[in-house]
């Protein structure tokens, strides 16, 4: 068995900066962070890009959003994401501005549509890691 | 008190290409010698002129890939004027034009070249194993986009569909961008698919699906191979040689981060653009022929939008009825491009050394009719970091 059998997890040598992310995600809890003047950002990162502001907190989202564009991948990078074709990736902006990419799950890659209403769903995939996915929106 | 700094005039001198596909029971380091040593013989050169170089040193051990002059003193058996590199992804040999040129109009060389080599089994993403170089190249990006499955294909598919959405661009306009490029490969002797004859728009559409909406023809292709352009100091050239110089020349660094990005349809290309252009003094209407990075075919659409020969969300409508073959009306990368051509290495190198050739009148079967005026646009990354470059011939 190599390494490729398995679907990649995040890196063991994150910076510290994003580490707080992923502790939040284990918690269950989709955590953005916001700079002092509110501005919302995603991916980690220790500058804000509007206002330069270096000083931030780890804000809460509602983790719903709509599909802003995605594909449908029918060759992967690797045997384990292989196996799992044809799967969809998603960039998702979510209801508070940022977009997040991840796998937009729980539906046929035919009923996707940019604009489409999605979801987050927290996936604890071993004892370390909990990722986030997307999934359509439910009703209320 | 006037200096010297800024004195000099800089040609773009000499260009070579070797035969492109699979290098992989070659040497890197005697196709780096080959490929330099013909493309300083193309500008009437030899070793014995090299002062300076843009990019990497023949592969080796120790610190080789780190410090590249010292490399090539050692080799060259005397010290090096000068070394630079730029950072434009797969075209930094090409965006490095500008500091080749700046380099030797300012006196600090006089024979620059730039070198690019794919061959050997390699690593990474110029391994010669396909799958190898297939899962380094998915891993470029962050954790936040390769944990999900992403890959170079993938990348830019997301883009596709977003520039679908927002204008109404067709998988039949993408395919018009494979066709012409193509048949342009049909008519070099080096292009990695020109044996395999044209294809159609239905050929593109029908082709394996990798990442909706871009099919198999919609990408670009994985192969090896070697180009050096060499930028030489007017008065070391002979009377009688071809004369290709750089009038105009610009950068533009759009995003890294695809969620941080301010759009997926529009990128930076026409900041670099409009900075080559004004600098140059021309508009793109005096523009001859184009070569223009197309990883994909969506880039080629997105690049000629962004770099300003048509408006944007307009690049579907131009591209059709083969509007970039060398007869159309705006012919672009007449080597075949990545698509077709050959997508071996720091690949932008391969649109320049084109353009070298269209602008002296040497292309052959595909020479494109009074070529004077030609812009280069190369991308690094999934349209992330641009240059463009404007060249004409005396």
């Amino acid at each position: 068995m190599s390494a490729l059998d398995e679907k990649f997890l995040p890196p063991g040598d994150l910076p510290d900066l994003h580490k707080p992310f992923w502790a939040h995600l284990r918690a269950h809890s989709l955590r953005l962070q916001q700079c002092e003047d509110g501005h919302l950002r995603f991916i980690p990162s220790e500058q804000c890009g509007k206002c330069g502001s270096q000083a931030w907190t780890w804000e809460p989202v509602s983790g719903r959003g709509k599909v802003y564009t995605f594909t449908v991948v029918h060759r992967g990078p690797t045997p384990a994401y292989q196996a799992e074709t044809p799967y969809v990736i998603a960039h998702v902006e979510l209801e508070e501005g940022p977009r997040m990419i991840s796998n937009l799950i729980d539906c046929t890659p035919a009923e996707v549509r940019i604009g489409m209403p999605v979801e987050v769903v927290f996936d604890d995939v071993n004892a370390d890691w909990t990722l986030y996915r997307f999934k359509p929106a439910g009703e209320g | 008190m006037t200096g010297k700094f800024g004195a000099r005039s800089a040609v773009i001198a000499g260009v070579h290409m070797t035969r492109q596909g699979d290098l992989s029971d070659e040497q890197p380091a005697s196709v780096y010698w080959d490929v330099v040593k013909r493309a300083l013989a193309d500008a009437g050169l030899t070793l014995a002129d090299i002062d300076g170089l843009i990019g990497p040193a023949p592969e080796g051990v120790g610190l080789r890939a780190s410090l590249p002059g010292g490399v090539m003193a050692d080799l060259l058996g005397r010290p090096l004027r000068f070394h630079a590199s730029t950072a434009v992804g797969a075209a930094s040999i090409a965006a490095g034009v500008g500091l080749a040129v700046m380099a030797v109009e300012h006196g600090m060389a006089d024979v620059v070249i730039l070198p690019t080599v794919s061959a050997g089994k390699g690593s990474g993403y110029t391994s010669s194993d396909r799958g190898a170089a297939i899962v380094h190249m998915a891993k470029l990006g962050t954790p936040y986009e390769w944990l999900w499955g992403t890959t170079r294909v993938a990348d830019h598919a997301v883009i596709a569909r977003r520039h679908m959405h927002e204008y109404g661009t067709t998988p039949g306009q993408l395919a018009e961008v494979a066709v012409a490029q193509r048949h342009s490969a049909t008519l070099h002797p080096r292009s990695v698919m020109g044996a395999k004859g044209e294809i159609t728009i239905d050929d593109v559409l029908g082709s394996r699906v990798i990442a909706e909406p871009l099919h198999l023809l919609d990408s670009c292709l994985v192969n090896q191979g070697a180009g050096c352009i060499v930028v030489a100091a007017d008065d070391r050239l002979d009377r009688g040689r071809p004369r290709v110089r750089l009038l105009g020349y610009g950068q533009a660094h759009s995003y890294l981060d695809p969620c941080s990005a301010p759009s997926l349809t529009t990128f930076s290309g026409g900041l670099a653009a409009d900075t080559a252009f004004g600098m140059a003094g021309v508009t793109r209407d005096d523009i001859d022929v184009v070569s223009l990075s197309d990883h994909f075919t969506i880039n080629v659409i997105i690049g000629l939008e962004d770099a300003g020969f048509c408006k944007k969300g307009e690049g579907g409508a131009f591209v059709e009825g083969g509007a970039l073959r060398i007869d159309g009306r705006l012919p672009t990368n007449t080597f075949g491009g990545y698509l077709s051509g050959t997508h071996a290495g720091q690949c932008g190198a391969f649109g320049l050394i084109e353009m070298v050739e269209q602008l002296r009148g040497t292309a052959g079967a595909r020479q494109v009719k009074d070529a004077r005026l030609g812009y280069v646009h190369g991308v690094g990354g999934v349209m992330q970091n641009h240059f463009g470059a404007i060249l004409a011939r005396d």
